[in-house]
């Protein structure tokens, strides 16, 4: 019914017709920079015919801070704090993989229990994230009870990193060389019950949005990848997942321990936002499982930090490397560049959202309707932050 | 001797001979360090007297009950002759001897005393002249035994 | 659409009935987690104002300021941290980082105040709600931004040791001098302390960079007795270097050793470029001492006709017969030595002012004079039975021993003093097969030795008996044996802040007999060779001259410096006063420095 329709009329558009705006056929309007309906800050130019985008431009920049240039001005330490800025809602993965860049290029190697630590803290902040995405697909559906459901146990979850790592959204926590700290007295106990609360949620959500007829109604069909698009595109993570490729560098690629770890690369078929939405959903589980193993099996004691050199006179030797691991949006990666000096001499940073929230927006958005516009944005998992470093 | 300005004058004197004795040794003495020296010895023991002139304007004298530490340095080196080629560990030592003759010679006149007011002021001097000693001590301590 | 889609977002409804989320602040208040990242706290007692902090902070959000009531002191510059909460971002580097661990934060939530000046404060000085609280953030035990490791250098063991008069302690490689000096923060606290205001972190700089001609330069600007330095030197720097607080401190001394152990004697004139051009003018210096000979290289790089005038038979004073060559082998002492003569000092031996030469001479015939003749007349126990043949001097012995002659000490030596002479004249006879105790009138802690002498005769077998007063030395019942009566010591403050001073325990007397006694308690300085005449230009205090500005006295051609005119009686003071003269002559002699 409703699907079949708008599958007829994506497929009478015209896609390669000249748009005349002059005809009075069309309306031009923007969608953002600063919109509810946008993750972030960009802009989304659309041209509509009718409630149908029949174009859309995406507009970055508002959001560039520099960073890359900001790095190159300081000492190898004095990064840390800033990487994490780069994508506000997963600051740890910035975190990790300058950590793990500088600490390849400089030949330390992080100790045992500081690996562990940090991939609790990985995938503590891909659960978090993952909350705060599912209170935003909810939201942008019209089901606004999610988001503040997600968000508190977000809120939760975010008390653990509290207590972990001192902050709750800027944790500054892995450091080149390993982690700041061992985990608190009774971490591990509070840890299972917040895994608890956010499994129970995860049930709920499962009735109440995933069964619900109105975003089974909105979601499906929307947006559809097809899997030809995903190498063209560069599309990776739960993007690729849901359109049936079994990609995750935690299974292909393992760093860290996750080698040591049991989990599912969970997939999809249908390629459609709702098919999205379910990855995630599902991955979220597969996360909580892999908590819990890693509270059950990571060394108590030892030590979280390599001899270091003294960082105040820090100079790490001439070389490149380019790190990589899977974040919520899928493939997160750091070039880097020394010259054996005390400070880096490039730093890229490369965000799935590079893609996703560009080429792939530009494309998925043409054909739909006005309204599913901010679903579509959401169930791609994009962060501007991230596109502009 | 027993009113107490009698006392205070004998004391007074007996400063004022210490200071003379130093002065005397300065201008016998053969290079112009220990002149210098032995003239900062007669300049304290004229302080001394100055104290003892205004006790006797009024000024408290140290109480008799206040212990002055006693480091015991003198007790146990052996007497120096003063003459003019005196070295300095040497003026030093006659300096803490002269103070602890000092001292006992006013214990010894308090035991001898029944007036008890008299008998304090005696144990007042005493504790003064102990106060003399102990900072000859005290230098000695720092100048003389730097390493020991 | 099935029935139960329809149904199920209705599932919403249980949750009306749970227990809300939310807090309602202020109302309630929710406390921070035990090490959340809060605001910052300093203990200023224990802050020493190292800057490491303000260095670190990428945001520039740390300025070092004075706070009032707060005064400089060895080890403390005087400045705390003041942070601008308008460009902090909480890291917590400067937490991290901070040597003495005083940094703190607390772990406080929110702070609201109408006036945005108060986000900039003086952590611990300024009176802040937080102060004071239990928990928030520290750095963590095991994890450190420093390493308080220092590089261990190689040594001869102490048996090995004390078969011979080898140089114990070895060196740094360059690997390990790198390593040692990486753990340097650039503070500069040690460059305060330092008499000689050697510029130690730039010299440490060199070492991390490899870069040994530079770093020679670097000491050759305040110090031409680095190699000697770098082996013996009191270190003052070390005891405030800030990495001391939380770990070992810098070899400070070891790395200044590291630059010069790389570069040849013969390479100093074409690195260091020293030309000297005569100015005509001639300064006398009596003692070819650290302090003679330092002031004799700053004045000849000036082009000043240098004389030294010596009593002994060779150059180094102190340096050569009161240091045995363990600590300070010849060749090294040499080495410095022989490039200020290089640069055309002529040194007479063997002349001796009042004997050879007499002051009068001096003061009329040169442009200035410069005394640095240090103190060599042993301060006797005088106690006693001194007089005892079996009585001899530390100074004597290690003037021996450097001079090739067997002092005869025996099989049993008692050692009284806790100098570094003390501690030498037990080491040189461990060396030469004698069984040692050292006597010792206050505590270990007390010495005035270098600490590592203290522990290298501990590790070389040395007996330290602590709180003993020698009272009487007798004859024994074997005529080549001596007799010392001893008292126990109690300690008592002194009142004036002094140190603590002992007091003889009568009641606990105890008496022993040795082959010798080896008197080191400290030493005076003889001044007779200056005629009466000049008393009233020349000021003297407890047998040392007391210098004005730039060394000088009231006669004004004349300069002192060196042990016999200060307090600290170690080389690198003698060193800087000797530098701080030659600058004073220069003043003088050309018209600068009216007194």
């Amino acid at each position: 019914m409703i699907y079949a329709k708008r599958r007829k009329r994506m497929s009478t558009q015209e896609h390669n017709a000249p748009i005349d705006l002059e005809s009075g056929k069309y309306v031009k309007i923007w969608q953002g920079p600063q919109h509810p309906g946008i993750t972030g800050n960009m802009a989304l130019e659309l041209v509509l015919n009718g409630d149908e985008v029949v174009d859309c431009k995406t507009h970055v920049g508002y959001l560039h801070r520099g960073f890359e240039k900001l790095m190159e001005r300081r000492t190898f330490i004095q990064n840390f704090p800033i990487v994490c800025r780069i994508a506000v809602p997963e600051p740890t993965f910035n975190e990790y993989l300058y950590a793990a860049a500088v600490e390849e290029l400089a030949g330390i190697e992080s100790p045992q229990r500081a690996q562990w630590l940090r991939t609790l803290n990985l995938e503590l902040m891909r659960l978090a994230s993952y909350l705060m995405w599912l209170g935003g697909i909810g939201a942008s559906f019209g089901q606004a009870t999610i988001y503040q459901w997600t968000v508190t146990h977000r809120d939760y979850v975010l008390d653990l990193f509290e207590e972990m790592t001192g902050a709750r959204v800027y944790h500054m926590y892995i450091v080149p060389g390993g982690v700041r700290a061992g985990l608190p007295e009774g971490f591990e106990d509070r840890a299972r019950a917040v895994l608890d609360g956010v499994e129970r949620l995860l049930n709920e959500i499962e009735k109440v949005l995933f069964k619900n007829v109105v975003f089974k109604a909105r979601a499906k069909g929307l947006g559809i990848i097809s899997k030809e698009m995903v190498d063209p595109y560069g599309i990776v993570g739960p993007n690729a997942r849901a359109a049936g490729f079994t990609r995750d560098l935690r299974r292909d690629e393992p760093y860290l321990v996750y080698d040591q770890l049991d989990f599912d690369v969970v997939t999809g078929t249908e390629s459609d936002a709702y098919a999205r939405a379910k990855v995630r959903h599902q991955e979220m589980r597969e996360g909580i499982r892999m908590m819990r193993q890693i509270l059950e099996q990571m060394p108590t004691d030892g030590p979280f930090q390599a001899k270091m050199p003294n960082v105040l006179h820090w100079e790490v030797p001439a070389g490149e490397t380019y790190v990589k691991a899977e974040c919520t949006r899928g493939e997160y990666g750091y070039y880097l560049v020394t010259d054996g000096s005390q400070y880096l001499r490039r730093v890229h940073v490369r965000g799935p959202s590079y893609t996703h929230a560009i080429a792939v927006m530009e494309k998925l958005a043409v054909g739909t309707n006005i309204a599913d516009i901010a679903g579509l944005m959401v169930s791609l998992h994009t962060y501007p932050p991230e596109i502009e470093r | 001797m027993n009113s107490v300005d009698e006392i205070l004058d004998f004391a007074i004197e007996r400063e004022q001979a210490a200071a003379d004795f130093y002065q005397d040794l300065a201008e016998r003495a053969s290079s112009a360090w220990m002149k210098d020296m032995l003239l900062s010895f007669s300049k304290e023991e004229m302080r001394h007297k100055g104290k003892l002139k205004s006790v006797k304007k009024g000024e408290k004298l140290l109480s008799s009950e206040q212990q002055v530490q006693d480091l015991k340095i003198s007790d146990y080196l052996v007497d120096v002759e003063p003459a003019g080629d005196i070295s300095l560990q040497d003026a030093m030592i006659v300096a803490m001897k002269r103070e602890k003759a000092a001292y006992r010679l006013y214990s010894d006149l308090a035991s001898k005393v029944d007036d008890p007011d008299v008998k304090d002021l005696f144990l007042g001097l005493a504790q003064e002249e102990a106060k003399h000693k102990l900072y000859f001590e005290t230098q000695y301590d720092d100048q003389i035994l730097r390493d020991n | 659409m099935s029935l139960k889609d329809l149904i199920s977002p209705f599932y919403v409804w249980q949750r009306a009935f749970e227990k809300p989320y939310t807090q309602k602040h202020p109302i309630q208040e929710r406390p921070g987690a035990p090490r959340y990242r809060g605001f910052h706290v300093n203990v200023l007692e224990e802050c020493v104002g190292c800057g490491t902090c303000e260095t670190i902070c990428q945001n520039h959000a740390i300025d070092m300021v004075q706070v009032e009531g707060l005064e400089p002191k060895p080890g403390d510059s005087g400045l705390r941290p003041k942070f601008d909460y308008g460009r902090c971002c909480w890291c917590a580097l400067c937490v991290d980082i901070c040597t003495t661990r005083s940094l703190r934060m607390s772990n406080h939530y929110a702070w609201i105040t109408e006036d945005p000046t108060d986000f900039n404060f003086i952590a611990g000085a300024d009176n802040m709600s937080w102060n004071g609280e239990e928990y928030g953030y520290r750095r963590d035990d095991d994890y450190h931004l420093l390493r308080g490791e220092r590089v261990k250098m190689e040594m001869l063991a102490p048996e090995e040791g004390l078969k011979s008069f080898e140089e114990v302690m070895k060196g740094y490689t360059e690997e390990q001098a790198k390593d040692e000096a990486d753990r340097c923060v650039e503070c500069g606290l040690c460059v305060a302390t330092c008499p000689a205001h050697m510029s130690i972190p730039d010299y440490i700089k060199t070492v991390r960079e490899g870069d040994y001609e530079k770093g020679l330069r670097i000491l050759y600007e305040t110090n031409p007795f680095s190699s000697t330095c770098g082996r013996i030197c009191t270190h003052r720097c070390e005891e405030v270097c800030p990495v001391g607080h939380q770990g070992e401190p810098l070899a400070i001394r070891w790395l200044k050793r590291a630059i010069v152990d790389r570069v040849p004697r013969e390479r100093y004139r074409e690195i260091l470029g020293d030309e000297v051009v005569e100015n005509g003018k001639q300064v006398a210096i009596v003692g070819a001492g650290p302090g003679g000979l330092s002031a004799a290289y700053y004045l000849r790089r000036q082009g000043y006709g240098v004389t030294v005038f010596e009593a002994q038979a060779r150059a180094g004073g102190m340096l050569r017969y009161g240091v045995p060559s363990y600590r300070l082998p010849d060749n090294q002492l040499d080495k410095d030595i022989e490039y200020i003569r290089s640069l055309g000092v002529e040194v007479r031996f063997n002349t001796c002012i009042g004997r050879e030469v007499q002051f009068a001479e001096l003061i009329d015939d040169y442009d200035a004079v410069f005394m640095a003749i240090g103190l060599n007349v042993p301060s006797s126990l005088r106690v006693k039975g001194e007089d005892h043949p079996r009585v001899l001097s530390g100074l004597q012995v290690l003037d021996d021993v450097a001079s090739d002659k067997n002092p005869g000490v025996g099989k049993n030596v008692a050692v009284i003093g806790g100098g570094n002479v003390a501690m030498d004249a037990a080491r040189v006879s461990r060396r030469m097969g004698a069984n040692v105790t050292v006597l010792y009138r206050r505590r270990i802690a007390d010495m005035p030795a270098d600490p590592e002498e203290i522990h290298e005769s501990q590790a070389e077998g040395c007996t330290f008996v602590t709180q003993a007063i020698p009272v009487e030395i007798k004859d024994a019942d074997n005529p080549d044996q001596v007799t010392i009566v001893w008292g126990e010591a109690e300690m008592v403050a002194d009142e004036k802040g002094g140190r603590p001073r002992p007091v003889l325990q009568e009641d606990r007397m105890h008496e022993e007999t040795y082959d010798c006694i080896i008197s080191a308690i400290g030493q005076g300085g003889s001044l007779d060779f200056i005629p009466g005449d000049y008393r009233d230009q020349i000021e003297f205090k407890w047998g040392k001259f007391v210098p004005g500005d730039y060394q000088q006295t009231a006669l004004q051609k004349l300069f002192v410096g060196g042990d016999i005119a200060n307090n600290t009686a170690d080389a690198i003071s003698a060193i800087e006063d000797g530098h701080h003269a030659a600058r004073g002559i220069h003043k003088f002699l050309t018209g600068e420095l009216v007194a």
